[in-house]
């Protein structure tokens, strides 16, 4: 399903070069993790199809602003969204490091969200993540929670509601 | 309940119900016809024994009266008349609903009315004699003995002619609704001085076979057989008056009929004498046992089957959609390939395997875009009910005929067309024939028609529904025009008559004086139009006053390839239908006013409003001059607005492709598509382009 995935052998690696420690054990979240600003960011592996690099995207005239056009994944015309413009945060050029993640909202729509950076995929565990508390309603709906593992703090998106068509 | 054999039940009790639907009406015109009263009766038992094996109880409640309703009109012991019809329509909506129902996921029904249930039991009571129709329910039930003819041994060979007799005599016997009653009654007998004995001829084997028939006509007083003997005119005829070649015609055929009873065929029509056979009753009988290998291939006595199973299988539409979205891909590499050779200096090889591909594309394209395609029949089937419930409510004559119900056109549109003709065909009756005692005191005969045809006209499907009713009055629309508010009157004398009929397309326009709850609501026909737009279709409506109404509807065979006009901005192109536009022309502006603050163009003297689409698609583009610009002329509704483009890019057949999450609102898109190079264009939604420059 996940391309990053694919190969058994990458992911070894990574809990391989982890620290192994106690609250590891227990079920845990596969992430793919990605970087906005300074900040870094996950996505469950389930949601994702696939992560492209940024081709030509075709702007739509008229489409709400955080919308920066579609794109032609292999016949399918994708909607492609600005991350950045999502979290308020002022826009980048894009660069050779920059990605577009392919998230399956569900069967039949499908997501491109552009980010500055793709780093990894990680598994969380489970216990790790707590629910945010924030003041902001809006701000906090798009987040399913937020993680402090090996010194860093991982915002973990929800998809889900993120896409979630008004109609 | 098991969701798989639930499902499997559905779509075969869902096609049933369709199938029931037409023939429960086309029941009221030909209320004796033998063969659909067992479609009928077959329709019913078969939900019956679908819903009795998944316990869904009150659906078998449902279909076992009815069936018994239908096992006692086709013995003739009740008729199908118009106040059976009301209750057995009755009974068929609610197993129509429950069908629907258990469709949509419920899984517990309702308990069923006690009041329906007790009409239908009185509809059976109604017959003359009450028996216990269970036995005809079950076809294969144990009360069908055989007799073999007088003297012949039972514990002796059978031979083939033997074999064929018991067989004859078993579909006789099956077919006959009291088989207790009429099995003891026939018994064969052999001519004087035959040795019981020796070898039967095959004249003797004649004889007896006519004797059997004779005498189970004659013993079976209830079978419609014995009131038939007397020839029937056709309803509405009057006996008294002069006869008709084609009815005298008619009435020899139904002599002859009756006359070759004694050897029944397979080809009898309106006459029941031919023995009806159950079409479950397979040689797998009892019966059959002993000899299986003796074929019982030509039972004189089993009709055909009525009508051949359409030939089609069910595919999922999802599949469907795939297939539909690579062979889209296919054509778009075909474009691709297409450009490409146009500039490369190409060798004469790739232009030939270009060509090929060219070919082979379009062919796949054609085969699987048949997949896809429905029979109107689907939309149609639904007519015949609504115009007789319609008719019998509002106290009308109406006569409803279906033309080319064969044309097929894409199971999208189908579905699509199936709101809009209704409400159409709902107009017609309702508002276009007029009633029974108009209609005699205008001289015209007093039962209405309304014809619903489709016609396949070149890449477009022609619909018509047309009604020799009371017809327009352009007057009459002009005026209410006016008081509507919708023109001034100078604006609404203006019209021309054919303008005038348009106005009934507009939103907020009834004419009907009073509000019924079967349309007059003034929210119809702007809709109908406005549905019919959006799938690229026109409407075009001819009225005579006095005489009638035809409104007619033209679609494309399929939503899912348009034929657009390419234009761009900038380096952004866009798709344009093509059956919206009109004509092309060089932007001037010497040839343009500012009226009202509307830039409108002159064309053969008419101002027609101008819009720049790159206001709006291409705002960071500052412009000065549009010198260069071409102006496209498009008609939206009955509206003609000319788009100033950038550039025409000419003509080209684009797959349709949604746009994603978050753009379905954005108005002025009707999708996009991959254009021959690769690139996306965005398909422009003409009527919500208007609306954004408004």
């Amino acid at each position: 399903m996940m391309h990053l995935t694919d190969s058994k052998g990458f992911t070894d690696n990574i809990s391989l070069m982890d620290d192994m420690e106690d609250e590891d054990f227990g079920p845990s979240i596969r992430c793919v993790m990605f970087t906005l600003e300074n900040e870094i960011y996950g996505i469950q592996v389930s949601k994702i199809r696939e992560v492209l690099r940024v081709g030509n995207i075709r702007p739509v005239p008229g489409a709400p602003y955080q919308v920066l056009g579609v794109i032609n994944v292999r016949g399918v015309i994708v909607t492609v969204i600005d991350s950045r413009s999502m979290f308020e945060l002022s826009s980048k050029e894009i660069d050779d490091l920059s990605r577009i993640i392919i998230v399956e909202v569900d069967d039949e729509r499908s997501v491109g969200i552009l980010v500055d950076f793709v780093m990894e995929v990680k598994d969380i565990p489970e216990k790790k993540f707590e629910p945010l508390s924030s003041t902001k309603d809006n701000a906090s709906r798009n987040i399913q929670g937020i993680a402090h593992y090996q010194d860093n703090v991982i915002i973990l998106l929800d998809v889900d509601t993120m896409f979630q068509d008004p109609d | 309940m098991d969701e798989e054999i639930l499902s499997d039940f559905l779509v075969e009790a869902s096609e049933l119900v369709d199938q029931l639907n037409e023939q429960l009406v086309d029941l009221e015109h030909s209320p004796t016809d033998a063969d659909l009263l067992n479609a009928v009766f077959r329709g019913f038992h078969t939900v019956k024994g679908g819903a009795g094996f998944l316990g869904i109880t009150p659906l078998v409640e449902v279909c076992h009266r009815a069936e018994n309703v239908f096992d006692k009109i086709r013995n003739g012991d009740i008729s199908y008349d118009a106040q059976a019809a009301d209750v057995i329509l009755r009974a068929f909506d609610v197993i129509s609903d429950s069908i629907e129902a258990l469709n949509a996921g419920e899984r517990d029904l309702p308990e069923n009315d006690a009041g329906l249930l007790h009409e239908l039991d009185m509809l059976t009571k109604g017959g003359a004699v009450v028996i216990e129709p269970e036995v005809v329910a079950e076809p294969v039930a144990q009360e069908v003995s055989l007799h073999l003819a007088e003297g012949v041994d039972p514990d002796g060979d059978i031979t083939d002619e033997e074999f064929e007799a018991l067989l004859n005599q078993r579909d006789q016997l099956q077919s006959d609704v009291m088989p207790v009653a009429t099995s003891s009654e026939v018994s064969l007998h052999l001519a004087d001085g035959v040795d019981p004995d020796g070898d039967i001829t095959d004249e003797e084997f004649e004889a007896l076979l006519n004797q059997r028939d004779q005498l189970q006509t004659a013993v079976a007083p209830k079978s419609q057989v014995e009131p038939k003997v007397e020839l029937h005119l056709d309803a509405g005829v009057d006996p008294d008056g002069d006869i008709t070649d084609e009815e005298f015609e008619a009435l020899l055929n139904q002599r002859d009929l009756l006359l070759s009873d004694a050897e029944p065929t397979p080809s009898s029509h309106n006459v029941t004498a031919a023995p009806i056979v159950e079409p479950a009753v397979s040689p797998s009988q009892p019966v059959s046992k002993p000899k299986a290998a003796t074929k019982p291939v030509v039972a004189p006595s089993k009709p055909a089957p009525k009508s051949n199973p359409e030939s089609t299988v069910r595919v999922d539409t999802r599949r469907l959609d795939e297939i539909m979205n690579l062979v889209g891909e296919l054509v778009l590499v075909r474009n691709r390939l297409l450009t490409l050779r146009g500039t490369s200096d190409s060798s004469e090889e790739i232009s030939n395997a270009v060509g090929n591909l060219d070919h082979v594309t379009t062919d796949l394209q054609a085969s699987v875009m048949k997949t896809r395609m429905q029979p109107v029949k689907k939309v149609f089937g639904r007519f015949p009910r609504v115009v007789r419930d319609l008719a019998r409510k509002l106290n009308k004559k109406i006569e409803l005929e279906l033309h080319g119900e064969d044309t097929d056109l894409d199971k999208n549109l189908v579905e699509a067309l199936a709101d809009p003709l209704v409400h159409l065909v709902r107009n017609s009756v309702d508002h276009g024939v007029e009633m029974p005692a108009d209609r005699i005191a205008n001289g015209k005969p007093e039962t209405g028609t309304v014809i619903l045809a489709a016609e396949q006209e070149g890449d477009h499907i022609l619909l018509s529904i047309t009604d020799d009713g009371k017809g327009m009055d352009a007057d009459l629309l002009r005026r209410k025009a006016v008081e509507k508010g919708l023109m001034d009157e100078v604006a609404a004398n203006q019209l021309d008559d054919k303008s005038a009929f348009e106005l009934i397309l507009s939103a907020g326009f009834s004419t009907a004086e009073q509000v019924s709850d079967i349309s007059g609501r003034g929210v119809g026909m702007d809709v109908v139009k406005n549905m019919i737009t959006k799938l690229n279709g026109s409407i075009d409506i001819h009225s005579v006053l006095g005489k009638g109404t035809q409104i007619s509807i033209r679609v494309p065979l399929t939503l899912a390839i348009l034929p657009t006009l390419m234009v761009s901005f900038c380096e952004d192109s866009y798709a344009i239908p093509l059956t919206s536009v009109l004509e092309i022309f060089d932007y001037n502006s010497e040839k343009t006013n500012k009226i009202d603050g509307q830039r409108m163009v002159r064309l053969r003297d008419k101002s027609i409003p101008l819009f720049f689409l790159d206001e709006w698609l291409a705002p960071h583009a500052v412009k000065e001059n549009y010198d260069e610009d071409k102006v496209v002329i498009v008609s939206i509704g009955n509206q003609r607005v000319g788009f100033v483009v950038d550039q025409v890019n000419g003509q080209e057949e684009v797959v349709i492709k949604p746009l994603g999450t978050m753009l379905k609102r954005v108005s002025g898109y009707a999708g996009a598509t991959i254009t021959g190079n690769g690139n996306i264009a965005l398909i422009l939604d003409l009527p919500g382009v208007v609306q954004r420059f408004q």
